[in-house]
């Protein structure tokens, strides 16, 4: 369902610019060309992972009495042991009331990336990534670059890269944006979060505008594998439903927009009828040019 | 050019390693670095292995910040090195090694002190107080 628009994925990104090189190719040499294009191209689109929020760390190591009150800040030790991971590593804080406790998630992400840094990390993340600031993000229709700069700023479980974005995606879903993402590592996260909240309805419209059927079907499969107890899941496997039969007995059932997809479904089969004899003619007008 | 290296290859009679703080950084602006070196070695010169870092000063959320490389702290104790008692302070603060006493007395000094302050301070205010209050 991501889509694999070659043209999209490998768009120049900004980096130091290069004169293009040309190279001379046979046709055989084009198409290997070609198929490594497209291997490389299913590597950069694989999605980044969609984890649930990390439970806060609250665990006191020592309570010293004695020292409460003497220092007026707080130490932070970190192990800087380079063979253990990040995950393990210890980090404890020793605040001025003498209590020894294990750094906070928050705390443990910057000391990690003062130590270890991390290309394309901040110790302090950027202030784009407040909410007042990602509206004027999202006006400017740059869902694609925040979301790539969030994966490189946070870790996959911590509550700014969730919080960032679902509300990417909410806004996408409100402007029915979804283009922007499609052919990108970010689209499967999307329908992820879509189908998982029942709100695939603009997206379902959308794919039948721009012809997608087979991804119509598979995102409503995916519907029905992640809520097997609705009502459309029951009778497409009742009555072993498929394409666009399967698409109207979800409309009728599930779905909020019923008449909108209707409509979608009617204009896509009026176009397809069209093009049909448009191609007919078109194969005629070719085989009397060809005699002439 | 012989003279530095003999400046370098420098052997020392008697001496053992030590694990201290080696100052670094500007002025009015300390940073110390967690070394093991040779006793007799100048502070801030050549070390045997750098163990960590230590900022005294605190940063904008008010935290001092210190790494240390505990593996090898580990190996260099292993191997016999002693510590300063700065740096001792230090790792009991951390809960690598238990409390020291000095800070235990150090606190202990700084409380009675703020305590006997503030018992000289009281009775000055409450006789200020007096005239003050009868007009």
């Amino acid at each position: 369902m991501t889509g694999l628009d070659l043209q999209k994925v490998f768009r120049p990104v900004k980096q130091e610019l290069k004169p293009p090189k040309y190279k001379l190719l046979t046709e055989a040499q084009l198409e290997e060309a070609t198929k490594k294009a497209i291997k490389e191209a299913k590597e950069k689109l694989t999605m980044p992972p969609v984890l649930d929020e990390r439970e806060p760390i609250d665990d006191v190591l020592a309570e010293d009495k004695i020292l409460d009150g003497i220092e007026t800040t707080k130490y932070i030790f970190t192990d800087l042991t380079y063979s253990i991971p990040h995950r393990e590593r210890f980090i404890v804080v020793r605040e001025p009331n003498g209590v020894l406790r294990k750094a906070t998630w928050e705390e443990r992400d910057r000391m990690i990336q003062i130590f270890f840094p991390k290309e394309g990390r901040r110790v302090i993340p950027q202030a784009v990534f407040k909410d007042e600031h990602l509206v004027t993000v999202f006006q400017q229709d740059r869902h694609e670059d925040i979301l790539n700069m969030c994966i490189a700023q946070f870790e996959p479980d911590s509550a700014d890269y969730i919080r960032i974005h679902h509300r990417t995606y909410d806004d996408i879903e409100k402007h029915a944006k979804y283009d922007l993402l499609r052919s990108t590592r970010h689209f499967g996260g999307m329908v992820w979060y879509l189908v998982n909240r029942k709100k695939t309805d603009g997206l379902l419209i959308d794919m039948i505008h721009r012809d997608l059927l087979d991804d119509a079907t598979s995102l409503i499969t995916l519907y029905h594998m992640l809520h097997p107890e609705c009502q459309s899941a029951k009778e497409a496997e009742e009555r072993k439903l498929q394409g666009v039969d399967l698409i109207k007995v979800f409309a009728k059932t599930e779905s909020q927009k019923e008449g909108y997809i209707q409509l979608a479904l009617q204009a896509y089969e009026e176009a397809m009828a069209t093009s049909t004899d448009h191609i007919e003619e078109l194969d005629l007008c070719c085989l009397l040019q060809h005699q002439l | 050019m012989v003279q530095l290296g003999s400046r370098l290859l420098k052997g020392y009679r008697g001496g053992h390693v030590v694990i201290r703080f080696a100052l670094g950084g500007c002025t009015n602006r300390p940073f110390f670095r967690i070394v093991a070196a040779h006793s007799r070695r100048a502070r801030d010169g050549k070390y045997l292995e750098q163990l960590g870092c230590l900022d005294p000063l605190p940063n904008a959320r008010g935290e001092k910040v210190a790494g240390l490389n505990l593996e090898r702290l580990r190996h260099w104790l292993g191997c016999g090195a002693q510590l300063s008692r700065p740096a001792e302070k230090l790792l009991g603060l951390a809960g690598f090694l238990p409390l020291h006493p000095m800070t235990v007395t150090g606190a202990e000094r700084l409380r009675r002190r703020r305590r006997a302050q503030e018992a000289a301070v009281p009775p000055v205010a409450g006789g200020l107080q007096q005239p003050g209050e009868k007009p």
